[in-house]
Formats: structure tokens, C-alpha cells, sequence
């Protein structure tokens, strides 16, 4: 009988564009990977707002302020209006598994932090925040089916979000295997 | 007849980076256990600062140090879908062991709050 089960790996990420090669050690009688999840956590707390913060799309050149007749001023409010909505969500960094008997990478993705766009699309402005954990939606692995023989997985972390606020930032990302064990 | 019954059981964390364990029974005429979801009061303590492992009938169903955040599920998600799906695991002795870890995170400021674990339940009709 098949039984599933979940193995975590927890990564350090210290210094800004940080690369990190690690292995997944998985058990002998695992076979196959049926699911990656991943999560993380921020550790040093002077970097906070950064971390949770996204960065707005906000125009990078200021507007015309005078000469402009009136129905013009409003055209250009309302475009400046529409890139202001949309916020970019944060990228933290980029992670790859590779198995030991298959070739290239078998999972790759670009680890997001909060969806800063959530609140987009709710039209009640009753007062109640909208968050990850109160308005989040439920999380699920990503499937993916690979061979487990070997028991090993090889994996690839690079930092984008200390590259990018160009400062030291100390995280943990962690990453969930999600295998399919023979009993 | 079986019916579908939910149970709620809540653990308190008073102090920062602790570690709260606690086993809860489930009623004799419970015959599957279909889901699990955790909520709290303090609902962003939670997301970013907890881990828990779970145990039901001393099988581990979700191992240490997975993260609270992936058995949460927002007011966006339909109340019928909630529940992280267990798949009908028939409960045993009825033992539920629920071993939550806080960690602190830069984002929060540490509250004492509470945690509940939330099972779906199917069991047989007593009448």
C-alpha cells in the first residue's frame, strides 16, 4: 500500500544574491515525489517592512502640472490611476530540485512573498483588512510525479530579495517534499 | 447512519518561542476523519509564526515544523472547501496530538494567543 508523506527542508539565507546548493534526503522506501510546497519565515526584524511590503508600479516621471486644458488632466489622472492598482508581488528568490536519475531540473519556480494584489477586486470597504491570513486562499502542493530510487533530491536557492533592497536580509525558506512511501 | 460533525480543539500560547503540546480524544462513534484547518484569534500570529506536527492514532500526519500557513484557509475560500483533505483516515484510539511550535518572525510583535485545530469529522448517528 502506498502512503504519502511530506519532508522538510528548511533553507538559511543571510547575504543579499545569496546562492545556495543543498540536498534533500529522502527515505529508502520513498517511491515517488508526487508534490513541492515551499514556505519561509523572516528573521531579522530590522528589514521587516521591506520583506512584507511590495514594491508599488507607481510612474517614475512626474506629470505636467500647468498648460494643460482640463479634459486632458483627467485623461492622464486616470492612466496614472490604473498603474498605481496593480501592485508587483515581491520576489524572494529562485528555487530548483533536480533528481539524481533524471536529467535538468524537474521543479523550478520564483518564490513570491505575500500576494500584494488580493485586496484588488474587493469592493466592500467595510473596514476589515484585507490580508494573506484572513482572505488567503487554501494552499496546495504543486504536483509534479518524479522517480525516487535514488533517494536523493538536488537543489539550487538564489536570493532576489536581498538583491534587490541591495541589503543583508536573514531568512529561512523551507521546502516541503511531498512523496509517495511504499509501507 | 453517519453523519458530518466538526470538532474544535484549542491550545493557548502564552510565551514567545515555546513550544505547547496537547492530546485531544475524539468521540467513540467517530468513524473517519476527513479534514484538519487551524485558526486562531490572533490570526497573523499564526500565519507567520507557527509550525505544528499532528498526529492522529500516534501516525504523523503532518511532520514538525510544518508551517501553519499551508493548513489555513482565508474567508475567500468557500466554508465546504476549507479543510485540508485528509482522505477518510479511520481515527483509531481517537487520540489527536497536536504539538505547535512558535517562532518568532520580524513581521509580528509576539501576543499571547490561541490556536484551534479544527477536524472534519464523519461519525455514526448515536439515535
Amino acid at each position: 500500500m502506498m502512503k504519502e508523506g511530506v519532508i522538510i527542508t528548511k533553507i538559511s539565507i543571510k547575504r543579499q544574491g545569496e546562492r545556495k546548493h543543498f540536498q534533500i534526503k529522502l527515505p529508502k522506501d520513498t517511491k515517488f515525489i508526487i508534490g513541492i510546497e515551499y514556505g519561509g519565515r523572516l528573521i531579522s526584524k530590522s528589514d521587516a517592512i521591506k520583506f512584507a511590503a511590495a514594491p508599488k508600479a507607481a510612474p517614475t516621471e512626474e506629470l505636467p502640472k500647468t498648460e494643460v486644458i482640463e479634459s486632458v488632466t483627467v485623461a492622464v489622472t486616470i492612466e496614472e490611476r490604473s498603474k498605481t492598482f496593480f501592485k508587483r508581488n515581491q520576489l524572494i528568490g529562485e528555487l530548483k530540485l533536480q533528481s539524481s536519475e533524471e536529467s535538468n531540473w524537474f521543479y523550478s519556480t520564483d518564490v513570491f512573498g505575500a500576494d500584494a494584489n488580493l485586496k484588488y477586486g474587493d469592493f466592500s470597504n467595510a473596514g476589515f483588512n484585507v490580508n494573506d491570513y484572513t482572505h488567503g486562499n487554501k494552499r496546495t502542493e504543486e504536483i509534479v510525479k518524479v522517480d525516487a530510487e535514488s533517494t536523493i533530491i538536488q537543489g539550487w536557492y538564489l536570493d532576489a530579495l536581498g538583491k534587490s533592497q541591495k541589503v543583508d536580509i536573514n531568512y529561512e525558506v523551507t521546502i516541503y517534499v511531498w512523496i509517495n512511501v511504499e509501507e | 447512519m453517519l453523519k458530518a460533525t466538526k470538532k474544535r480543539f484549542d491550545i493557548k500560547i502564552t510565551q514567545a518561542n515555546s513550544t505547547v503540546s496537547d492530546t485531544f480524544e475524539l468521540d467513540k462513534n467517530i468513524v473517519k476523519v476527513h479534514g484538519v484547518l487551524v485558526t486562531s484569534d490572533k490570526d497573523d500570529l499564526l500565519y507567520y509564526r507557527g509550525t505544528q506536527k499532528i498526529e492522529i492514532n500516534k501516525e504523523e500526519f503532518f511532520p514538525e515544523n510544518y508551517e501553519s500557513k499551508l493548513l489555513m484557509s482565508g474567508i475567500n475560500v468557500a466554508p465546504k472547501q476549507r479543510y485540508y483533505d485528509l482522505g477518510g483516515v479511520a481515527p483509531g484510539n481517537g487520540r489527536v496530538q497536536i504539538t505547535y511550535k512558535d517562532l518568532d518572525d520580524g513581521r509580528t510583535v509576539f501576543a499571547a494567543y490561541r490556536v484551534s485545530l479544527y477536524l472534519d469529522c464523519e461519525m455514526e448517528d448515536e439515535l
